[in-house]
């Protein structure tokens, strides 16, 4: 039997060596996640990372723990990572709009009211997308608004028409709307957890005068 | 306002929450998958942190410094009830402890935000966020493997039927009960109680799980009164070997 320094380790009461690892059957792996929080009333959802789960709840769930703990958070998104389809990368000061050439369909006679352009659309099966852009390579996508399309590629186009002067625009991502998980207003209190909790920050962490006093013994 | 009964409250209240929250942190490192293991143990530490408040309320009330009170008790002097020093089981039972505990935790503190003992209600109106996500954890995870697998609804059933009885038990009175009601702290464990009945009852009617008849499950009493299970001490000694070696030890 296994024993450890780590009295929870002993008394699963393991074998000495470790079973073989069978290869998992398609069917145990779960999905991943895209997770978009809001830091502060008002602003943009921004991408903050993945996580594992079987459905969409859980992985709210695990969302909500791993990215809103040791930052103020105020809201949360998640979408399957499926869900999202992406453009190319361009270069940090280029938009990749500008490689976005299909054109709409031109419209055609007067404009009707926007109350009867939106029903017209939804009649036509037109839904929400959420447009998501990255400005920069190693920062993070944030939303900057939603467009109605009939698919993806609809919503790519009619994004580069409302947000395509923005600039530098690297990569952009297409979510359909229906695919997020949205945090409830109604459970927005689970946001707000007890202050006294500087043991979580790293900064509770003293290390300095360790590491300093670590740097004068290799000297 | 009656201190005593108070004081006797507020023990049960923070022993439930440490020790709780220490057998939850077993879990660390353990979990089934990461992100789940990530999710138990920041709300074990969440457990913790309720503990320390409570126990710093009784502080202001002239008991021990919180970590003294914590660690320098033996099993006999805790008023934790035996549900939550039970071992964490495997993960079917530690959920359903976690589903059943959670729901009356929550329900508790919500009837706690408007106690006549007004640091004790700002604590609990405090604590709420954090009390209403760890049910939101639980629901979520007893209704997607509720009804997902039979193995899986066979382990929560089983699960369930052991640890009804120890649920009961933490609504056990203590000879305070009908003082702490009178002084408008605690509306008191009958009236909790019907609250936690109807609150998981509406969870589980949405998975396969079936809860047993209450009039048929005799619920297990003595941890309000230090009666505890022969789990509790070493629990006790584990937790507080470091404390106990070096009262002073910080890290």
């Amino acid at each position: 039997m296994l024993t450890s320094l780590d009295p929870r380790i002993t008394r699963l009461h393991l074998p000495d060596a470790p079973p073989s690892i069978e290869p998992k059957e398609a069917f145990d792996q779960f999905e991943t996640y895209e997770a978009f929080h809001q830091k502060k009333e008002g602003t943009a959802y921004t991408y903050v990372g993945p996580v594992h789960a079987p459905t969409a709840d859980v992985a709210f769930l695990f969302a909500k723990e791993q990215y809103s703990r040791r930052f103020p958070c105020t809201g949360m998104w998640v979408a399957p990572t499926r869900a999202i389809s992406l453009t190319r990368y361009v270069g940090d000061t280029e938009s990749v709009y500008d490689f976005v050439t299909e054109q709409l369909p031109a419209q055609t006679g007067a404009e009707p009211d926007e109350s009867v352009q939106q029903a017209e659309a939804y009649a036509r099966g037109e839904e929400d997308y959420a447009i998501f852009h990255l400005k920069k390579r190693g920062k993070a996508h944030v939303h900057v608004g939603m467009v109605r399309a009939a698919s993806p590629d609809e919503a790519l186009l009619q994004a580069k028409a409302v947000f395509g002067e923005q600039r530098p625009v690297v990569n952009v991502w297409v979510v359909r709307w229906a695919d997020v998980l949205t945090s409830d207003d109604e459970d927005r209190d689970i946001w707000s957890t007890t202050p006294e909790k500087k043991y979580r920050d790293a900064i509770a962490y003293k290390v300095q005068d360790r590491i300093d006093r670590f740097k004068q013994e290799q000297q | 306002m009656n201190t005593t009964a108070l004081k006797d409250l507020l023990y049960r209240l923070a022993d439930d929450q440490l020790i709780l929250g220490h057998r939850n942190s077993e879990w660390n490192g353990l979990g089934p998958i990461l992100e789940e293991d990530i999710a138990f143990s920041s709300m074990a530490q969440d457990k913790l942190g309720h503990s320390l408040q409570l126990y710093t309320l009784l502080h202001n009330l002239g008991e021990a410094e919180p970590d003294t009170v914590a660690f320098t008790r033996n099993a006999p002097q805790f008023h934790c009830t035996q549900l939550v020093e039970l071992p964490i089981g495997d993960y079917a039972f530690s959920l359903i402890r976690h589903f059943l505990y959670d729901h009356a935790e929550l329900l508790r503190f919500q009837l706690l935000a408007t106690s006549s003992y007004e640091p004790l209600a700002q604590v609990a109106r405090k604590l709420k966020g954090e009390l209403k996500y760890h049910v939101l954890h639980a629901n979520t995870w007893v209704k997607q493997l509720g009804t997902s697998t039979e193995e899986a609804i066979e382990m929560l059933q089983t699960a369930l039927n052991e640890t009804l009885p120890y649920a009961l038990g933490l609504f056990e009175k203590t000879e305070h009960e009908e003082a702490i009601i009178a002084d408008g702290i605690f509306p008191g464990e009958d009236e909790l109680k019907a609250q936690w009945l109807e609150s998981i009852s509406k969870v589980l009617a949405q998975t396969n799980l079936e809860l047993p008849d209450l009039s048929t499950v005799a619920p297990v009493y003595g941890g309000r009164h230090g009666e505890h299970t022969e789990h509790l001490q070493p629990l006790l000694d584990e937790m507080a070997e470091v404390f106990r070696l070096d009262p002073t030890a910080d890290w």
